[in-house]
């Protein structure tokens, strides 16, 4: 293996702990899950993360493959170009979301081949009995199902989610915001009944609510372990034990794994178990997705002594209390969607007006950070227009050094190796000079 | 002057009649993209003004606030604002029409506030309950304007706004009607400028002027048939003429659209229901904005056909003999849409020319090539 073979292989992480090794498994089961239930005549979805439907999809007994889950792993396994450049000679830009370039690029070759690409990464995703979009996060959510049906002609469901801007009086807007939310989880419900041929069973809905507020819960539990100096977990963990927050909401699989995660970081907390042995400096993953195709990045600030310690992606929201008076579950899930979007709106109008940087604050206050470091991807428009304000927004309560990296979550074509390399150098010296005063 | 003489004035000054009527004390409401309802701003005694870039000054200002792969059209727009081209502005009102507007109205709020901020959210889905929560979010918009201008909305004078904007609806789609003769006496460049001269005008100005402007183009001498090209044009913001102009010099009608900036903005009246906002409901959610998706209908082939019908009937009635997609780069929904467009459309044997551009007019020259080999080969 030359030189440089040798660097196009390494992508992911050394993690921190050892529950976070066994997401491997789990996501490889994802997409076994789904063959084996296609296999036995059982539905599945093509589906979108953090959609505030999990739940329900679950109840339904419909299986979910989260396709942008996959564009992921295709980059962390370095095969994704096949796709990327499969969907951009279909037409789609080479600037269009690359989760979707990827989704709809191993769509179309799937169809022309009549099988699942050779080699595909864990097996391929099968072809889905149904397409369920959604505007939570952003509009390719929803168009990218719509598009796909060139390759896949199956029934497509898009469901909105909506929360009012922070300047917005609660009070005034609240009802018709969570009416709307519920009608919509409603039309989603109505879709499900006629694609499977059975009826929503509201006890089988409380219950996949509760185990999903259960492993919600843990999850925020072990993010509070975390301003335990030192760090006993690192975000290249987060970005890794995500998958059943995101992929098996509201089921036992996720409590599981998560009760076994809270043990494990307890007792690295309790014992003084750091990621590294010297940890100088503490870092917020201030936002965006990760850059699955260089995750050993992460390895790389730590070889400074700089250990990622909190991240504001992918875990969005606290446990929220909804209301006694709600006794319905899908009333509970749109009051809970609406909480979780406006958990930080009354903070936000008292002070920066701005919900996430009030969160940021909040972070580097309990988790005692020394700098801030953001992710643009190109082609991602969601998570990165706002990253540049955030950080000037942010520079006016706080004086730590804050970086923005920018390539893209999968496409390689956006990455400089060199380029972060001297701007992580000149970030690290910035966290030495600010340590040194 | 001539009509069209006047509307080239206000076209290249477009701020120059807000400001004037601003000295004049009335309140300026700037607002973007098609799904923020005139109608209401108007019965308020408020003067709309939609929030348009510049595809000649080039972007610097905003790069220091907006990252640069932001759809350039928004990001013209800021930097003008930030270049305080805007402050004649009283009001800043952005629809969630998509991810980059809805980011923007943030960054924007924070950089440069207006004395009345805003954004309504748009549903993207389509249905009873999104119609229900489209109408309470116009009617709670209407409440923070109502207090912003003083007063209170009139209901009867809602009703005449509609009317009025209707009016000028259907002498739209009137000058729009002369473009089907071959070939049109109106060329796509004259028809651009008069829409985007008329987003920054009283409606009751732009009446004047579209009135006028339809008479001129009656009187103008039918000209001999030359055997051009007619061409339909698709894509989102096109708030300046060259690109149009630049397919027109290439030896080429340009006959019909469905732009922000064009058809897609007036094509559809508002019903007179009993209560007005009834009617601004189903109107404004029914704009065909690939930001919207339209529920699914049927197998691919009448999906396809549901969505995109109206742009076959346009290409009938205007006997367009091919298609350029104009779609500002960045712009998700516009790329997402393209290619299933493009689909259609070849499906009805016309040939399409698909291009992303930076919204800028100094890539005009590239593009030149293009748009000639494209109409030679469909001539
Ligand atoms: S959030 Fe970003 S990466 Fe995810 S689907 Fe939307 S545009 Fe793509
Ligand atoms: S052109 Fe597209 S991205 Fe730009 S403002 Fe319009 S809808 Fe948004």
């Amino acid at each position: 293996m030359t030189m440089e073979q040798a660097q196009q292989v390494k992508t992911t992480a050394v993690k921190g702990t050892d529950t976070a090794r066994e997401i491997r498994g789990l996501v490889k089961n994802i997409y076994k899950s789904a063959h084996e239930a296609k296999a036995r005549g059982q539905k599945i979805a093509y589906f979108m993360v953090a959609s505030q439907y999990d739940e329900v999809v679950r109840a339904m007994d419909v299986v979910p493959l989260p396709t942008e889950n996959y564009a992921g792993l295709c980059a962390a396994k370095r095969d994704m170009d096949r796709f990327l450049l499969k969907a951009e000679a279909d037409g789609y830009s080479q600037v269009l979301c690359s989760y979707a370039r990827i989704g709809l690029g191993f769509d179309s070759m799937r169809r022309e081949l009549g099988h699942i690409p050779e080699g595909s990464p864990d097996g391929g995703m099968p072809a889905p009995d149904m397409m369920l979009g959604s505007s939570a996060v952003c509009d390719p959510r929803f168009k990218w199902y719509q598009a796909a049906r060139r390759y896949l002609d199956v029934p497509t469901f898009g469901m909105d989610v909506v929360f009012p801007p922070p300047q917005a009086d609660l009070n005034e807007v609240r009802d018709y915001y969570i009416r709307y939310q519920r009608d919509q989880l409603q039309a989603l419900i109505d879709f499900l009944e006629v694609q499977t041929g059975k009826k929503m069973d509201p006890e089988k809905l409380w219950e996949c609510i509760r185990l999903g507020d259960k492993a919600w819960q843990l999850w925020y539990d072990i993010d509070r372990l975390r301003v335990a100096v030192p760090c006993p977990m690192p975000s290249q963990d987060h970005f890794s034990i995500m998958v059943p927050g995101h992929y098996y909401s509201g089921t036992q699989t996720a409590v599981d794994f998560y009760q076994k995660l809270y043990d494990e970081v307890k007792y690295k907390t309790d014992n003084k178990i750091g990621v590294i042995p010297d940890e100088k400096y503490r870092i917020l993953y201030g936002g965006g997705l990760p850059p699955w195709h260089t995750l050993w990045i992460f390895n790389y600030f730590e070889s400074f002594g700089a250990v990622f310690v909190i991240e504001n992606v992918y875990r969005g929201f606290d446990p929220v209390e909804v209301p006694a008076h709600v006794k319905d579950p899908v009333d509970y899930l749109a009051w809970r969607a609406f909480l979780r979007y406006t958990a930080y709106h009354e903070k936000a109008r008292a002070n920066s007006g701005i919900p996430t940087v009030e969160k940021l604050l909040e972070m580097i206050d309990d988790y005692k950070i020394d700098g801030v470091v953001f992710h643009a991807c190109r082609s991602c428009r969601a998570t990165t227009i706002g990253q540049v304000h955030m950080k000037n927004e942010l520079g006016k309560y706080s004086d730590l050094p804050m970086m923005q990296l920018v390539s893209d979550m999968v496409d390689l074509r956006d990455y400089s190796e060199a380029q972060w390399k001297a701007q992580i150098g000149a970030f690290t010296e910035a966290l030495q000079a600010r340590k040194k005063v | 002057m001539t009509a069209m003489q006047k509307i080239e004035d206000i076209y290249n000054n477009r701020g120059s009649r807000a400001r004037s009527l601003r000295d004049e004390g009335h309140k300026i409401i700037g607002y973007f993209c098609c799904f923020v309802p005139d109608e209401i701003i108007t019965a308020l005694g408020l003067v709309p003004y939609r929030i348009q870039g510049s595809q000649t000054e080039p972007i610097d200002e905003a790069d220091a606030l907006l990252e640069p792969m932001a759809c350039p059209f928004a990001r013209s727009c800021f930097n003008m604002a930030l270049k305080d081209e805007y402050d004649f502005l009283d009001g800043f009102v952005a629809p969630h029409s998509c991810d980059t507007i809805e980011r923007l109205y943030h960054i924007w709020h924070t950089n440069k506030p207006s004395p009345f901020n805003h954004l309504i959210n748009v549903p993207h889905m389509l249905g009873p309950s999104s119609d229900e929560f489209y109408k309470n979010e116009l009617l709670y918009f209407t409440r923070r304007l109502e207090e912003f201008a003083g007063r209170k909305l009139d209901l009867e004078r809602l009703k005449e706004a509609i009317r009025l904007y209707n009016r000028r609806r259907a002498l739209l789609r009137e000058l729009y009607g002369l473009r089907k003769e071959n070939p049109p006496r109106v060329t796509g460049a004259e028809i651009t400028k008069t829409l985007v001269a008329g987003m920054g005008i009283p409606a009751t100005e732009h009446i004047e002027l579209i009135t006028g402007l339809i008479a001129e183009v009656k009187e103008r001498p039918a000209a001999a048939s030359d055997g051009l090209p007619r061409i339909f044009l698709w894509g989102n913001e096109i708030d300046d003429s060259s690109f149009i102009e630049l397919v027109e010099e290439c030896g080429a009608h340009v006959v019909m659209d469905d732009l922000c900036t064009g058809s897609r903005f007036f094509w559809q009246d508002v019903d007179e229901t009993e209560d007005p906002f009834d009617g601004l409901v189903r109107r404004y959610l029914d704009i065909h904005c690939p930001r919207t998706l339209k529920p699914q209908a049927g197998a691919r082939e009448d999906d396809l056909e549901n969505r995109f019908g109206y742009i076959r009937r346009f290409i009938e009635d205007w006997e367009a003999a091919g298609a350029i997609f104009y779609i500002v780069r960045y712009c998700d929904t516009c790329e997402l849409e393209g290619p299933d467009l493009k689909e259609y459309l070849n499906g009805l044997n016309l040939p399409v020319l698909m291009i992303e551009d930076d919204y800028s007019t100094s890539t005009m020259g590239q593009l030149r090539t293009r748009i000639q080999a494209f109409l030679e080969m469909i001539m």
